[in-house]
């Protein structure tokens, strides 16, 4: 009876340390297929790959110093811990997880950290942000080798963003003594990182693959093994997930209904980017007669537009109504909720009101508008949205003159005296990201690129009202208070009704049930390359019918 | 014929430095790389930078004199995407797209040619229209829209074939249909045209008149001598393979050169699209040239004219 007894307990105490023991490499089986229409420059040395690149793929075998938080999406720990800033402002210490290595078993330390920094902003980088941070950070410093202290020129609050792989890829973490050791070639070669997954094959121009490691704390992977594969084509890559070629594939809206249609899951990632349009050079002394140059009248082209419809029939209803420029429910440091209730006023469809602004403002006939519909690479939907919209001016009265551009041939003329550009509205869109003031300074800042509110000459009062509030928001380390300038920053540039968004858009995925179990994405994060460590096998979670 | 030879390679370097030009100074016009590798709030500090490091920052004639300089030594430059020399990339790609030609020529010629001979047999009959049609649609149809088609009937519906990408045999099957299906329809129509105008000739009639059946004066006869004209137009169909894979690689995910070229465009990387062109200009040139020696060798009114 004892032995029995003893038998029995010994049973369940071994079941119940079996069930809440660790994943570990025996429990990882199967190959985990992802078809993608692009991986971007395919190289695993992180310093010549840009954002969507680093985020699809190079993600799975490199952490970042600061990672995410999954579950409201935007900045979260990452290969620090924790990050603080120093009252002047001057430094921010990073604090690095214990107990991290990299795939040669090399222990991942301070040094690596520094050593990863100085790389991106060094000779041969092709990072975007290389410029701005050799200027921004003043030095690196190891502390001991769990701590690192970054020394920047100036208060640098949204450091910590920069260097998330929510924002930006120039925060992926290298191995200093590998690459000192083998040198850059090599490293291109046999890369090694410190991310759950290990790099085993890159095969240009057709697919990468890695296979998992047996524990790591972003999450240890279900499968044993993941293949991405290039498909260019769409219906291929839908095609390839129907066969079970493949366990995932990214599609846009357009793929949406079809892919349900044939059986597929479809899963949405919310908040990933906003479809937005917005007006050039409107304070130039040039546009000064131009209708574009007068407030009212861009509020009323925004109140003509039916923004549920162009949810429902050019998104296949997988959107939503948008937050002011550039604003998520997951950004930092903002009163979403204040927000969503302005936006839902501010942005509805109101064809009458539209049209008795226009006549209020000179123009009961209408105007000619002359409107550049453009789409970046692998958001073909943005052209349908773009000729939506110019269909609901036409119904106002506005007579829209409507030129398509391919994006390579667009964002040159944004640049210099932007002569093609201004006195035009043109389409645009702006990525989920969780830190406003980065992007409102790329369109709004006298000295940016596309200074929509005013330039050095020309910077009229909301230009100037943007600056002050922008400059504040560099040095202000009080949450309370960064927030209600965030909420400025906001308001002055939504009461300009220069940038105006259409919708909230979403990242699509075709999803076979019988290849991979259900999983959750990360909010405002389109790419999948911080996921694949957690998702399970089919059979260790099935899809909910 | 050293001089004729002679005269053709250095019409073939003439041709081959005008076809460099015009990709250096037309890739220019539309767009620049550094838009695409940068996100749409990057500063202008950083796009200089950027600018600078790919070496895209001095006057276009500056750049063009280096290109120039460089290629002159056999330095195709750097992919700016891939971090690679180009013309290495471009020889790593080549073999992938030269195992489909042979297989789609086959294809073409095994279908095309007595397609062709039938039709020309049949003149003006119930066949020769249904081989016109055949012809018509091969011509017709998009390349894209019947590798999409075959997907969804062969790989989606019955679940035969696997829907892209390299592999074992079964892989190369949908994308030689698919690349194989113009020259189908081109052999068929050239196959035709030789056969009406050979079986006019004399020594078919006397073949016939000789008692020969009428299987062996076509298929041995007619067909043998119809086929010279079939044979030299080898040249321009492996030239049109060669250059017309980029749809059928894309649509099958097929990591050839045309594929290679298809991305080049995309991503602006002037370097990788430069290589890409002149280097397959130098092939066609070469089978071009290849195919005009042999005609001049065959036919010496060819080299003295």
């Amino acid at each position: 009876m004892l032995r029995h007894l003893v038998r029995t307990v010994t049973l369940a105490v071994a079941l119940a340390i079996a069930a809440t023991a660790p994943l570990g490499a025996q429990d990882q089986k199967g190959t985990l297929v992802f078809a993608v229409e692009s991986l971007g420059a395919q190289t695993l040395d992180p310093i010549l790959e840009g954002r969507p690149g680093n985020a699809v793929y190079q993600a799975v075998m490199y952490d970042s110093l600061v990672g995410f938080n999954l579950e409201k999406g935007g900045v979260g720990p990452g290969v620090a811990e924790r990050w603080e800033m120093t009252p002047d402002g001057l430094t921010w210490t990073f604090f690095i997880r214990p107990g991290q290595t990299f795939h040669n078993g090399d222990k991942l330390t301070a040094h690596d950290v520094k050593f990863s920094l100085e790389r991106q902003m060094g000779p041969g980088s092709l990072a975007a942000a290389a410029a701005t941070m050799k200027r921004i950070i003043k030095s690196i410093e190891v502390i001991d080798e769990l701590t690192v202290k970054v020394n920047t020129t100036s208060p640098q609050i949204g450091l910590p963003a920069s260097l998330s792989r929510a924002v930006a890829p120039e925060g992926a973490i290298m191995p200093k003594n590998y690459i000192e050791k083998v040198g850059d070639e090599e490293f291109r070669k046999k890369p090694i990182g410190s991310g759950p997954w290990k790099f085993v094959r890159n095969v240009p121009g057709d697919r990468i693959e890695f296979t998992a490691v047996a524990k790591h704390w972003r999450g240890t992977p279900h499968f044993k093994d993941l293949h991405m594969l290039l498909v260019p084509e769409e219906s291929t890559r839908v095609a390839m997930v129907r066969t079970g070629e493949a366990a995932i594939a990214s599609i846009g809206p357009e793929a949406m209904l079809g892919a349900a249609r044939a059986g597929l899951e479809v899963l949405s990632v919310p908040g990933t980017m906003q479809a937005i349009f917005q007006f050039w050079g409107t304070y130039k002394p040039e546009v000064k007669d131009s209708p574009i140059a007068k407030v009212r009248v861009r509020q009323a082209l925004s109140l003509a537009i039916d923004r549920k419809q162009v949810i429902e029939h050019v998104m296949n209803g997988k959107a939503r109504m948008p937050y002011p420029f550039s604003t998520f429910g997951y950004t930092d440091y903002f009163s979403a909720d204040r927000w969503e209730k302005w936006a839902a006023e501010a942005y509805r469809y109101d064809p009458v009101l539209a049209k008795k602004i226009l006549a209020e403002e000179g123009y009961p006939n209408g105007f000619e508008l002359k409107f550049a519909n453009t789409a970046l690479p692998g958001t073909q939907f943005m052209v349908d949205i773009g000729t939506a919209i110019a269909d609901m001016w036409t119904k106002v009265g506005v007579k829209v003159t409507l030129k398509h551009y391919e994006w390579g041939s667009f964002a040159p003329m944004e640049r210099g005296d932007q002569a093609p550009l201004i006195g035009w509205a043109s389409m645009y869109r702006t990525a989920g990201r969780p830190d406003a003031p980065w992007r409102y300074n790329g369109a709004f800042s006298p000295d940016s690129t596309q200074r929509l509110l005013g330039d050095k000459e020309n910077c009229p009062q909301d230009c100037q009202e943007f600056v002050k509030t922008y400059q504040a928001l560099g040095s202000e380390l009080d949450k309370d208070k960064r927030t209600a300038l965030t909420d400025r920053m906001v308001e002055i540039t939504s009461n300009s009704w220069t940038v105006i968004p259409i919708i909230e858009g979403m990242g699509y995925y075709a999803i076979n049930t019988k290849k991979v179990g259900q999983f959750n994405p990360i909010p405002g994060r389109h790419e999948l390359g911080d996921v694949f460590e957690r998702m399970p096998r089919p059979e260790q979670k099935p899809w909910k019918k | 014929m050293k001089r004729y030879i002679a005269r053709r390679l250095m019409q073939g370097v003439i041709l081959l430095f005008m076809v460099a030009t015009i990709v250096f100074f037309l890739g220019r016009l539309t767009g620049n790389p550094v838009d695409l590798m940068l996100p749409e709030d990057a500063t202008a500090e950083d796009r200089a930078a950027l600018t600078q490091t790919l070496g895209l920052d001095g006057p276009i004639l500056d750049q063009y004199a280096i290109f120039v300089g460089k290629a002159m030594h056999g330095d195709l430059g750097m992919s700016i995407r891939m971090k690679q020399p180009a013309a290495e990339a471009f020889f790593d790609r080549l073999p992938n797209t030269l195992v489909l030609i042979p297989w789609a020529i086959l294809l073409g010629m095994i279908l095309g040619i007595p397609l062709g001979v039938v039709a020309a047999v049949n003149r003006g009959g119930m066949l020769d229209r249904a081989a016109g049609t055949v012809a018509v649609l091969g011509v017709a149809m998009p390349s894209f829209w019947l590798g999409v088609l075959l997907i969804f009937v062969f790989s989606v519906e019955l679940g035969w074939l696997p829907s892209g990408r390299m592999g074992g045999p079964s892989h190369y099957i949908l994308p030689v249909i698919t690349l194989g299906t113009f020259l189908v329809a081109g052999f068929m129509r050239i196959t035709r045209s030789a056969m009406l105008e050979v079986m006019e000739s004399e020594f078919v009639k006397l073949a016939r008149i000789k008692g020969l059946s009428e299987a062996t004066v076509i298929w041995k006869h007619c067909l043998r001598n119809a086929l010279i004209p079939v044979l030299t137009l080898w040249g321009v169909f492996v030239g049109n393979l060669i250059t017309g894979a980029i749809v059928t690689e894309t649509v099958f995910a097929w990591p050839g050169i045309g594929r290679l070229t298809y991305e080049a465009v995309i991503y602006r990387d002037f370097p990788l699209l430069q290589a890409v062109i002149i280097l397959k200009s130098i092939l066609i040139l070469s089978i071009n040239l290849g195919v005009d020696i042999l005609y001049a060798y065959v036919d010496p009114r060819i080299r003295l004219a």
